[in-house]
């Protein structure tokens, strides 16, 4: 198995084993908080985005509490942290560590060689949303709750492109740049203040994370449906930022 | 150590390095001037120079690893276009910095530094490695820094090419070790593989090279067997006089029948004598007039570092 498989392999087992860990803890804190929706929902008064969503998951039961739970609250923060640890490296680690030459120097053409790292990234963080999103209908039966398999797959999908986003935004920035930190602490204050806009209600519609959020999966496996009109912008941002990245890898100069 | 034309990429190149006007710069700085060179087949080629005189780009370009400015080449028969891999495909490059992946042992840097080569060269690379007397089964970080550049030395001549570029393979090696890589390159050059190499290590490069080819500040200043290289530098004479001397009639009178050429460089005057016998000009110089006595006089045993620099006025190599 090469090293570069073999890398991204234990990134994306790390990133699956505390997702499921989350969503386990999730699951089985359901009925009580089931049970206590009202009390938290007082508690939550002072932040009317924590209050909605509490109104949402009281009105709709198990399914908005799990996609708030696994999606929102679980993917968002740490597969935005996930997306950018495992793209800031892609090209800016080797010119960091002064490999970019040899890793170029073989006889594999750079298209080839920026595709498997950007695919191999794409999947080490897309795979475990799918893999934990499909344990959670028999986790479910812990707490004799169900959930429809096909909602799980859609809503995955969906915070995979969106996650997908963030992380093809970062591996651009990785492709033109030569310092992996300075590329993670920009992606990661954005992350944040875009998380931080989100919780304040007269300006959350201008945060990113409006495209990720407990409404959008409610609606997800409310209309049994994917929304295009978000997915494909999500497509095409990452789309695009390959193609640039691309572009700006070939010219790179080791 | 391989015989001609049994390539691993099948069709029979030319085994040749040539460029047309090929020149790069980088922004401001011209790193490369338009070099146009023919190189090959077969035998040693010396890039020499100072840091900073586009040797390794010119190597870089040459691989397809920068892009050139302007002009065109080609290697073994392959025209540098894209990003070069059809290139890198036909020869092996090894580069001049040494940086490698710690983590790794040495028998799976080698796997991963002969990814896309032909069947037979991990196990070559790994024969010669182990020749070579480095542990396979070692992690990178625990070699030296010797080691690591034999280790890339090895993965640079297992496989079966035609051409090999190498920025400085021999850098960091202690003297025996530089002996026995010149000596594998020597083979490899006898078998009909065509060798470019850059060194600062001039007395291998005279050692081990048929042509030399001398750089600095991104241009080509001189290309010359290494023949006559030798020659010139038996017919060099370095004189250097005590600090306050009058140098500038001391050159005047240096103005003699047989001499070629005179350049001062501080308190030393080099001479280019027009025959390699530099007895005559010595017996000569005995005669002048009220010269006074050089504190030094070398002749035929100058390094080629002094060769270049008292003939092109180039220091630092």
């Amino acid at each position: 198995m090469s090293r570069e498989i073999r890398n991204y392999l234990a990134r994306s087992l790390g990133f699956f084993v505390v997702l499921e860990l989350m969503l386990v803890a999730a699951i089985i804190w359901w009925p009580s908080f089931a049970e206590n929706v009202g009390a938290l929902k007082r508690l939550a008064a002072p932040v009317p985005m924590l209050g909605d969503m509490l109104t949402s998951i009281e009105k709709i039961g198990v399914s908005a509490y799990v996609t708030a739970q696994h999606y929102f609250k679980g993917c968002n923060t740490l597969g935005a942290a996930a997306a950018v640890l495992l793209a800031m490296s892609a090209i800016a680690g080797e010119a960091h560590r002064g490999t970019l030459e040899s890793w170029m120097a073989r006889p594999v053409s750079r298209t080839r060689l920026l595709t498997e790292r950007f695919v191999g990234g794409y999947l080490a963080l897309a795979l475990p949303i799918f893999l934990t999103s499909f344990t959670i209908p028999w986790l479910l039966t812990y707490v004799d709750e169900r959930m429809p398999f096909s909602d799980l797959v859609r809503c995955a999908v969906h915070e995979s492109l969106f996650l997908g986003s963030i992380y093809s935004i970062t591996f651009l920035l990785s492709a033109m740049g030569s310092q992996p930190l300075r590329i993670a602490f920009v992606m990661l204050f954005f992350s944040i203040f875009q998380f931080a806009i989100y919780m304040v209600k007269e300006i959350t519609h201008y945060s990113l994370f409006r495209l990720a959020d407990i409404e959008t999966f409610i609606e997800i496996t409310t209309k049994n449906r994917l929304d295009w009109s978000q997915d494909a912008p999500l497509v095409a941002t990452s789309v695009a930022c390959y193609g640039v990245s691309l572009w700006a890898f070939r010219r790179r100069v080791p | 150590m391989k015989g001609r034309g049994a390539t691993e990429n099948g069709s029979p190149g030319d085994g040749r390095i040539v460029t047309r006007g090929v020149a790069r710069r980088f922004g401001d700085k011209l790193a490369l001037a338009p070099a146009s060179v023919e190189i090959g087949p077969g035998g040693i080629t010396g890039l020499l120079g100072p840091n900073g005189s586009g040797k390794s780009t010119f190597m870089r370009v040459l691989t397809g690893l920068v892009a050139p400015d302007a002009g065109s080449a080609r290697v073994d028969g392959v025209e540098l276009a894209g990003d070069g891999t059809a290139i890198r495909r036909r020869a092996t490059y090894s580069p001049g910095e040494l940086h490698m992946y710690a983590e790794m042992r040495a028998d799976e840097h080698l796997q991963w530094l002969l990814r896309g080569r032909g069947a037979g060269a991990l196990a070559r690379a790994t024969e010669l490695a182990r020749e070579l007397g480095l542990p396979m089964r070692k992690r990178v970080r625990g070699y030296s820094h010797g080691m690591k550049r034999q280790l890339l030395f090895a993965a640079a001549l297992a496989p079966r090419v035609r051409v090999r570029i190498l920025d400085e393979p021999t850098e960091g090696l202690d003297p025996s070790l530089r002996g026995r890589v010149l000596d594998l390159l020597r083979e490899d050059a006898a078998a009909g593989t065509t060798i470019l190499l850059s060194s600062h290590h001039l007395g291998e490069v005279d050692r081990a090279c048929d042509r030399m080819i001398f750089m600095n500040e991104g241009r080509m200043i001189a290309d010359e067997s290494a023949s006559a290289v030798t020659a010139r530098a038996a017919r060099l004479v370095r004189l250097e006089w005590p600090g306050g001397s009058d140098l500038e009639r001391i050159e005047r009178s240096l103005a003699m029948p047989g001499v070629k050429s005179v350049v001062r460089t501080g308190t030393r005057l080099s001479v280019l004598l027009q025959e390699p016998d530099a007895r005559p000009f010595l017996a000569a110089l005995t005669q002048l007039d009220r010269l006074p006595a050089p504190a030094s006089i070398e002749h035929g045993k100058l390094s080629l570092h002094e060769l270049y620099r008292d003939l092109y006025g180039v220091e630092g190599c």
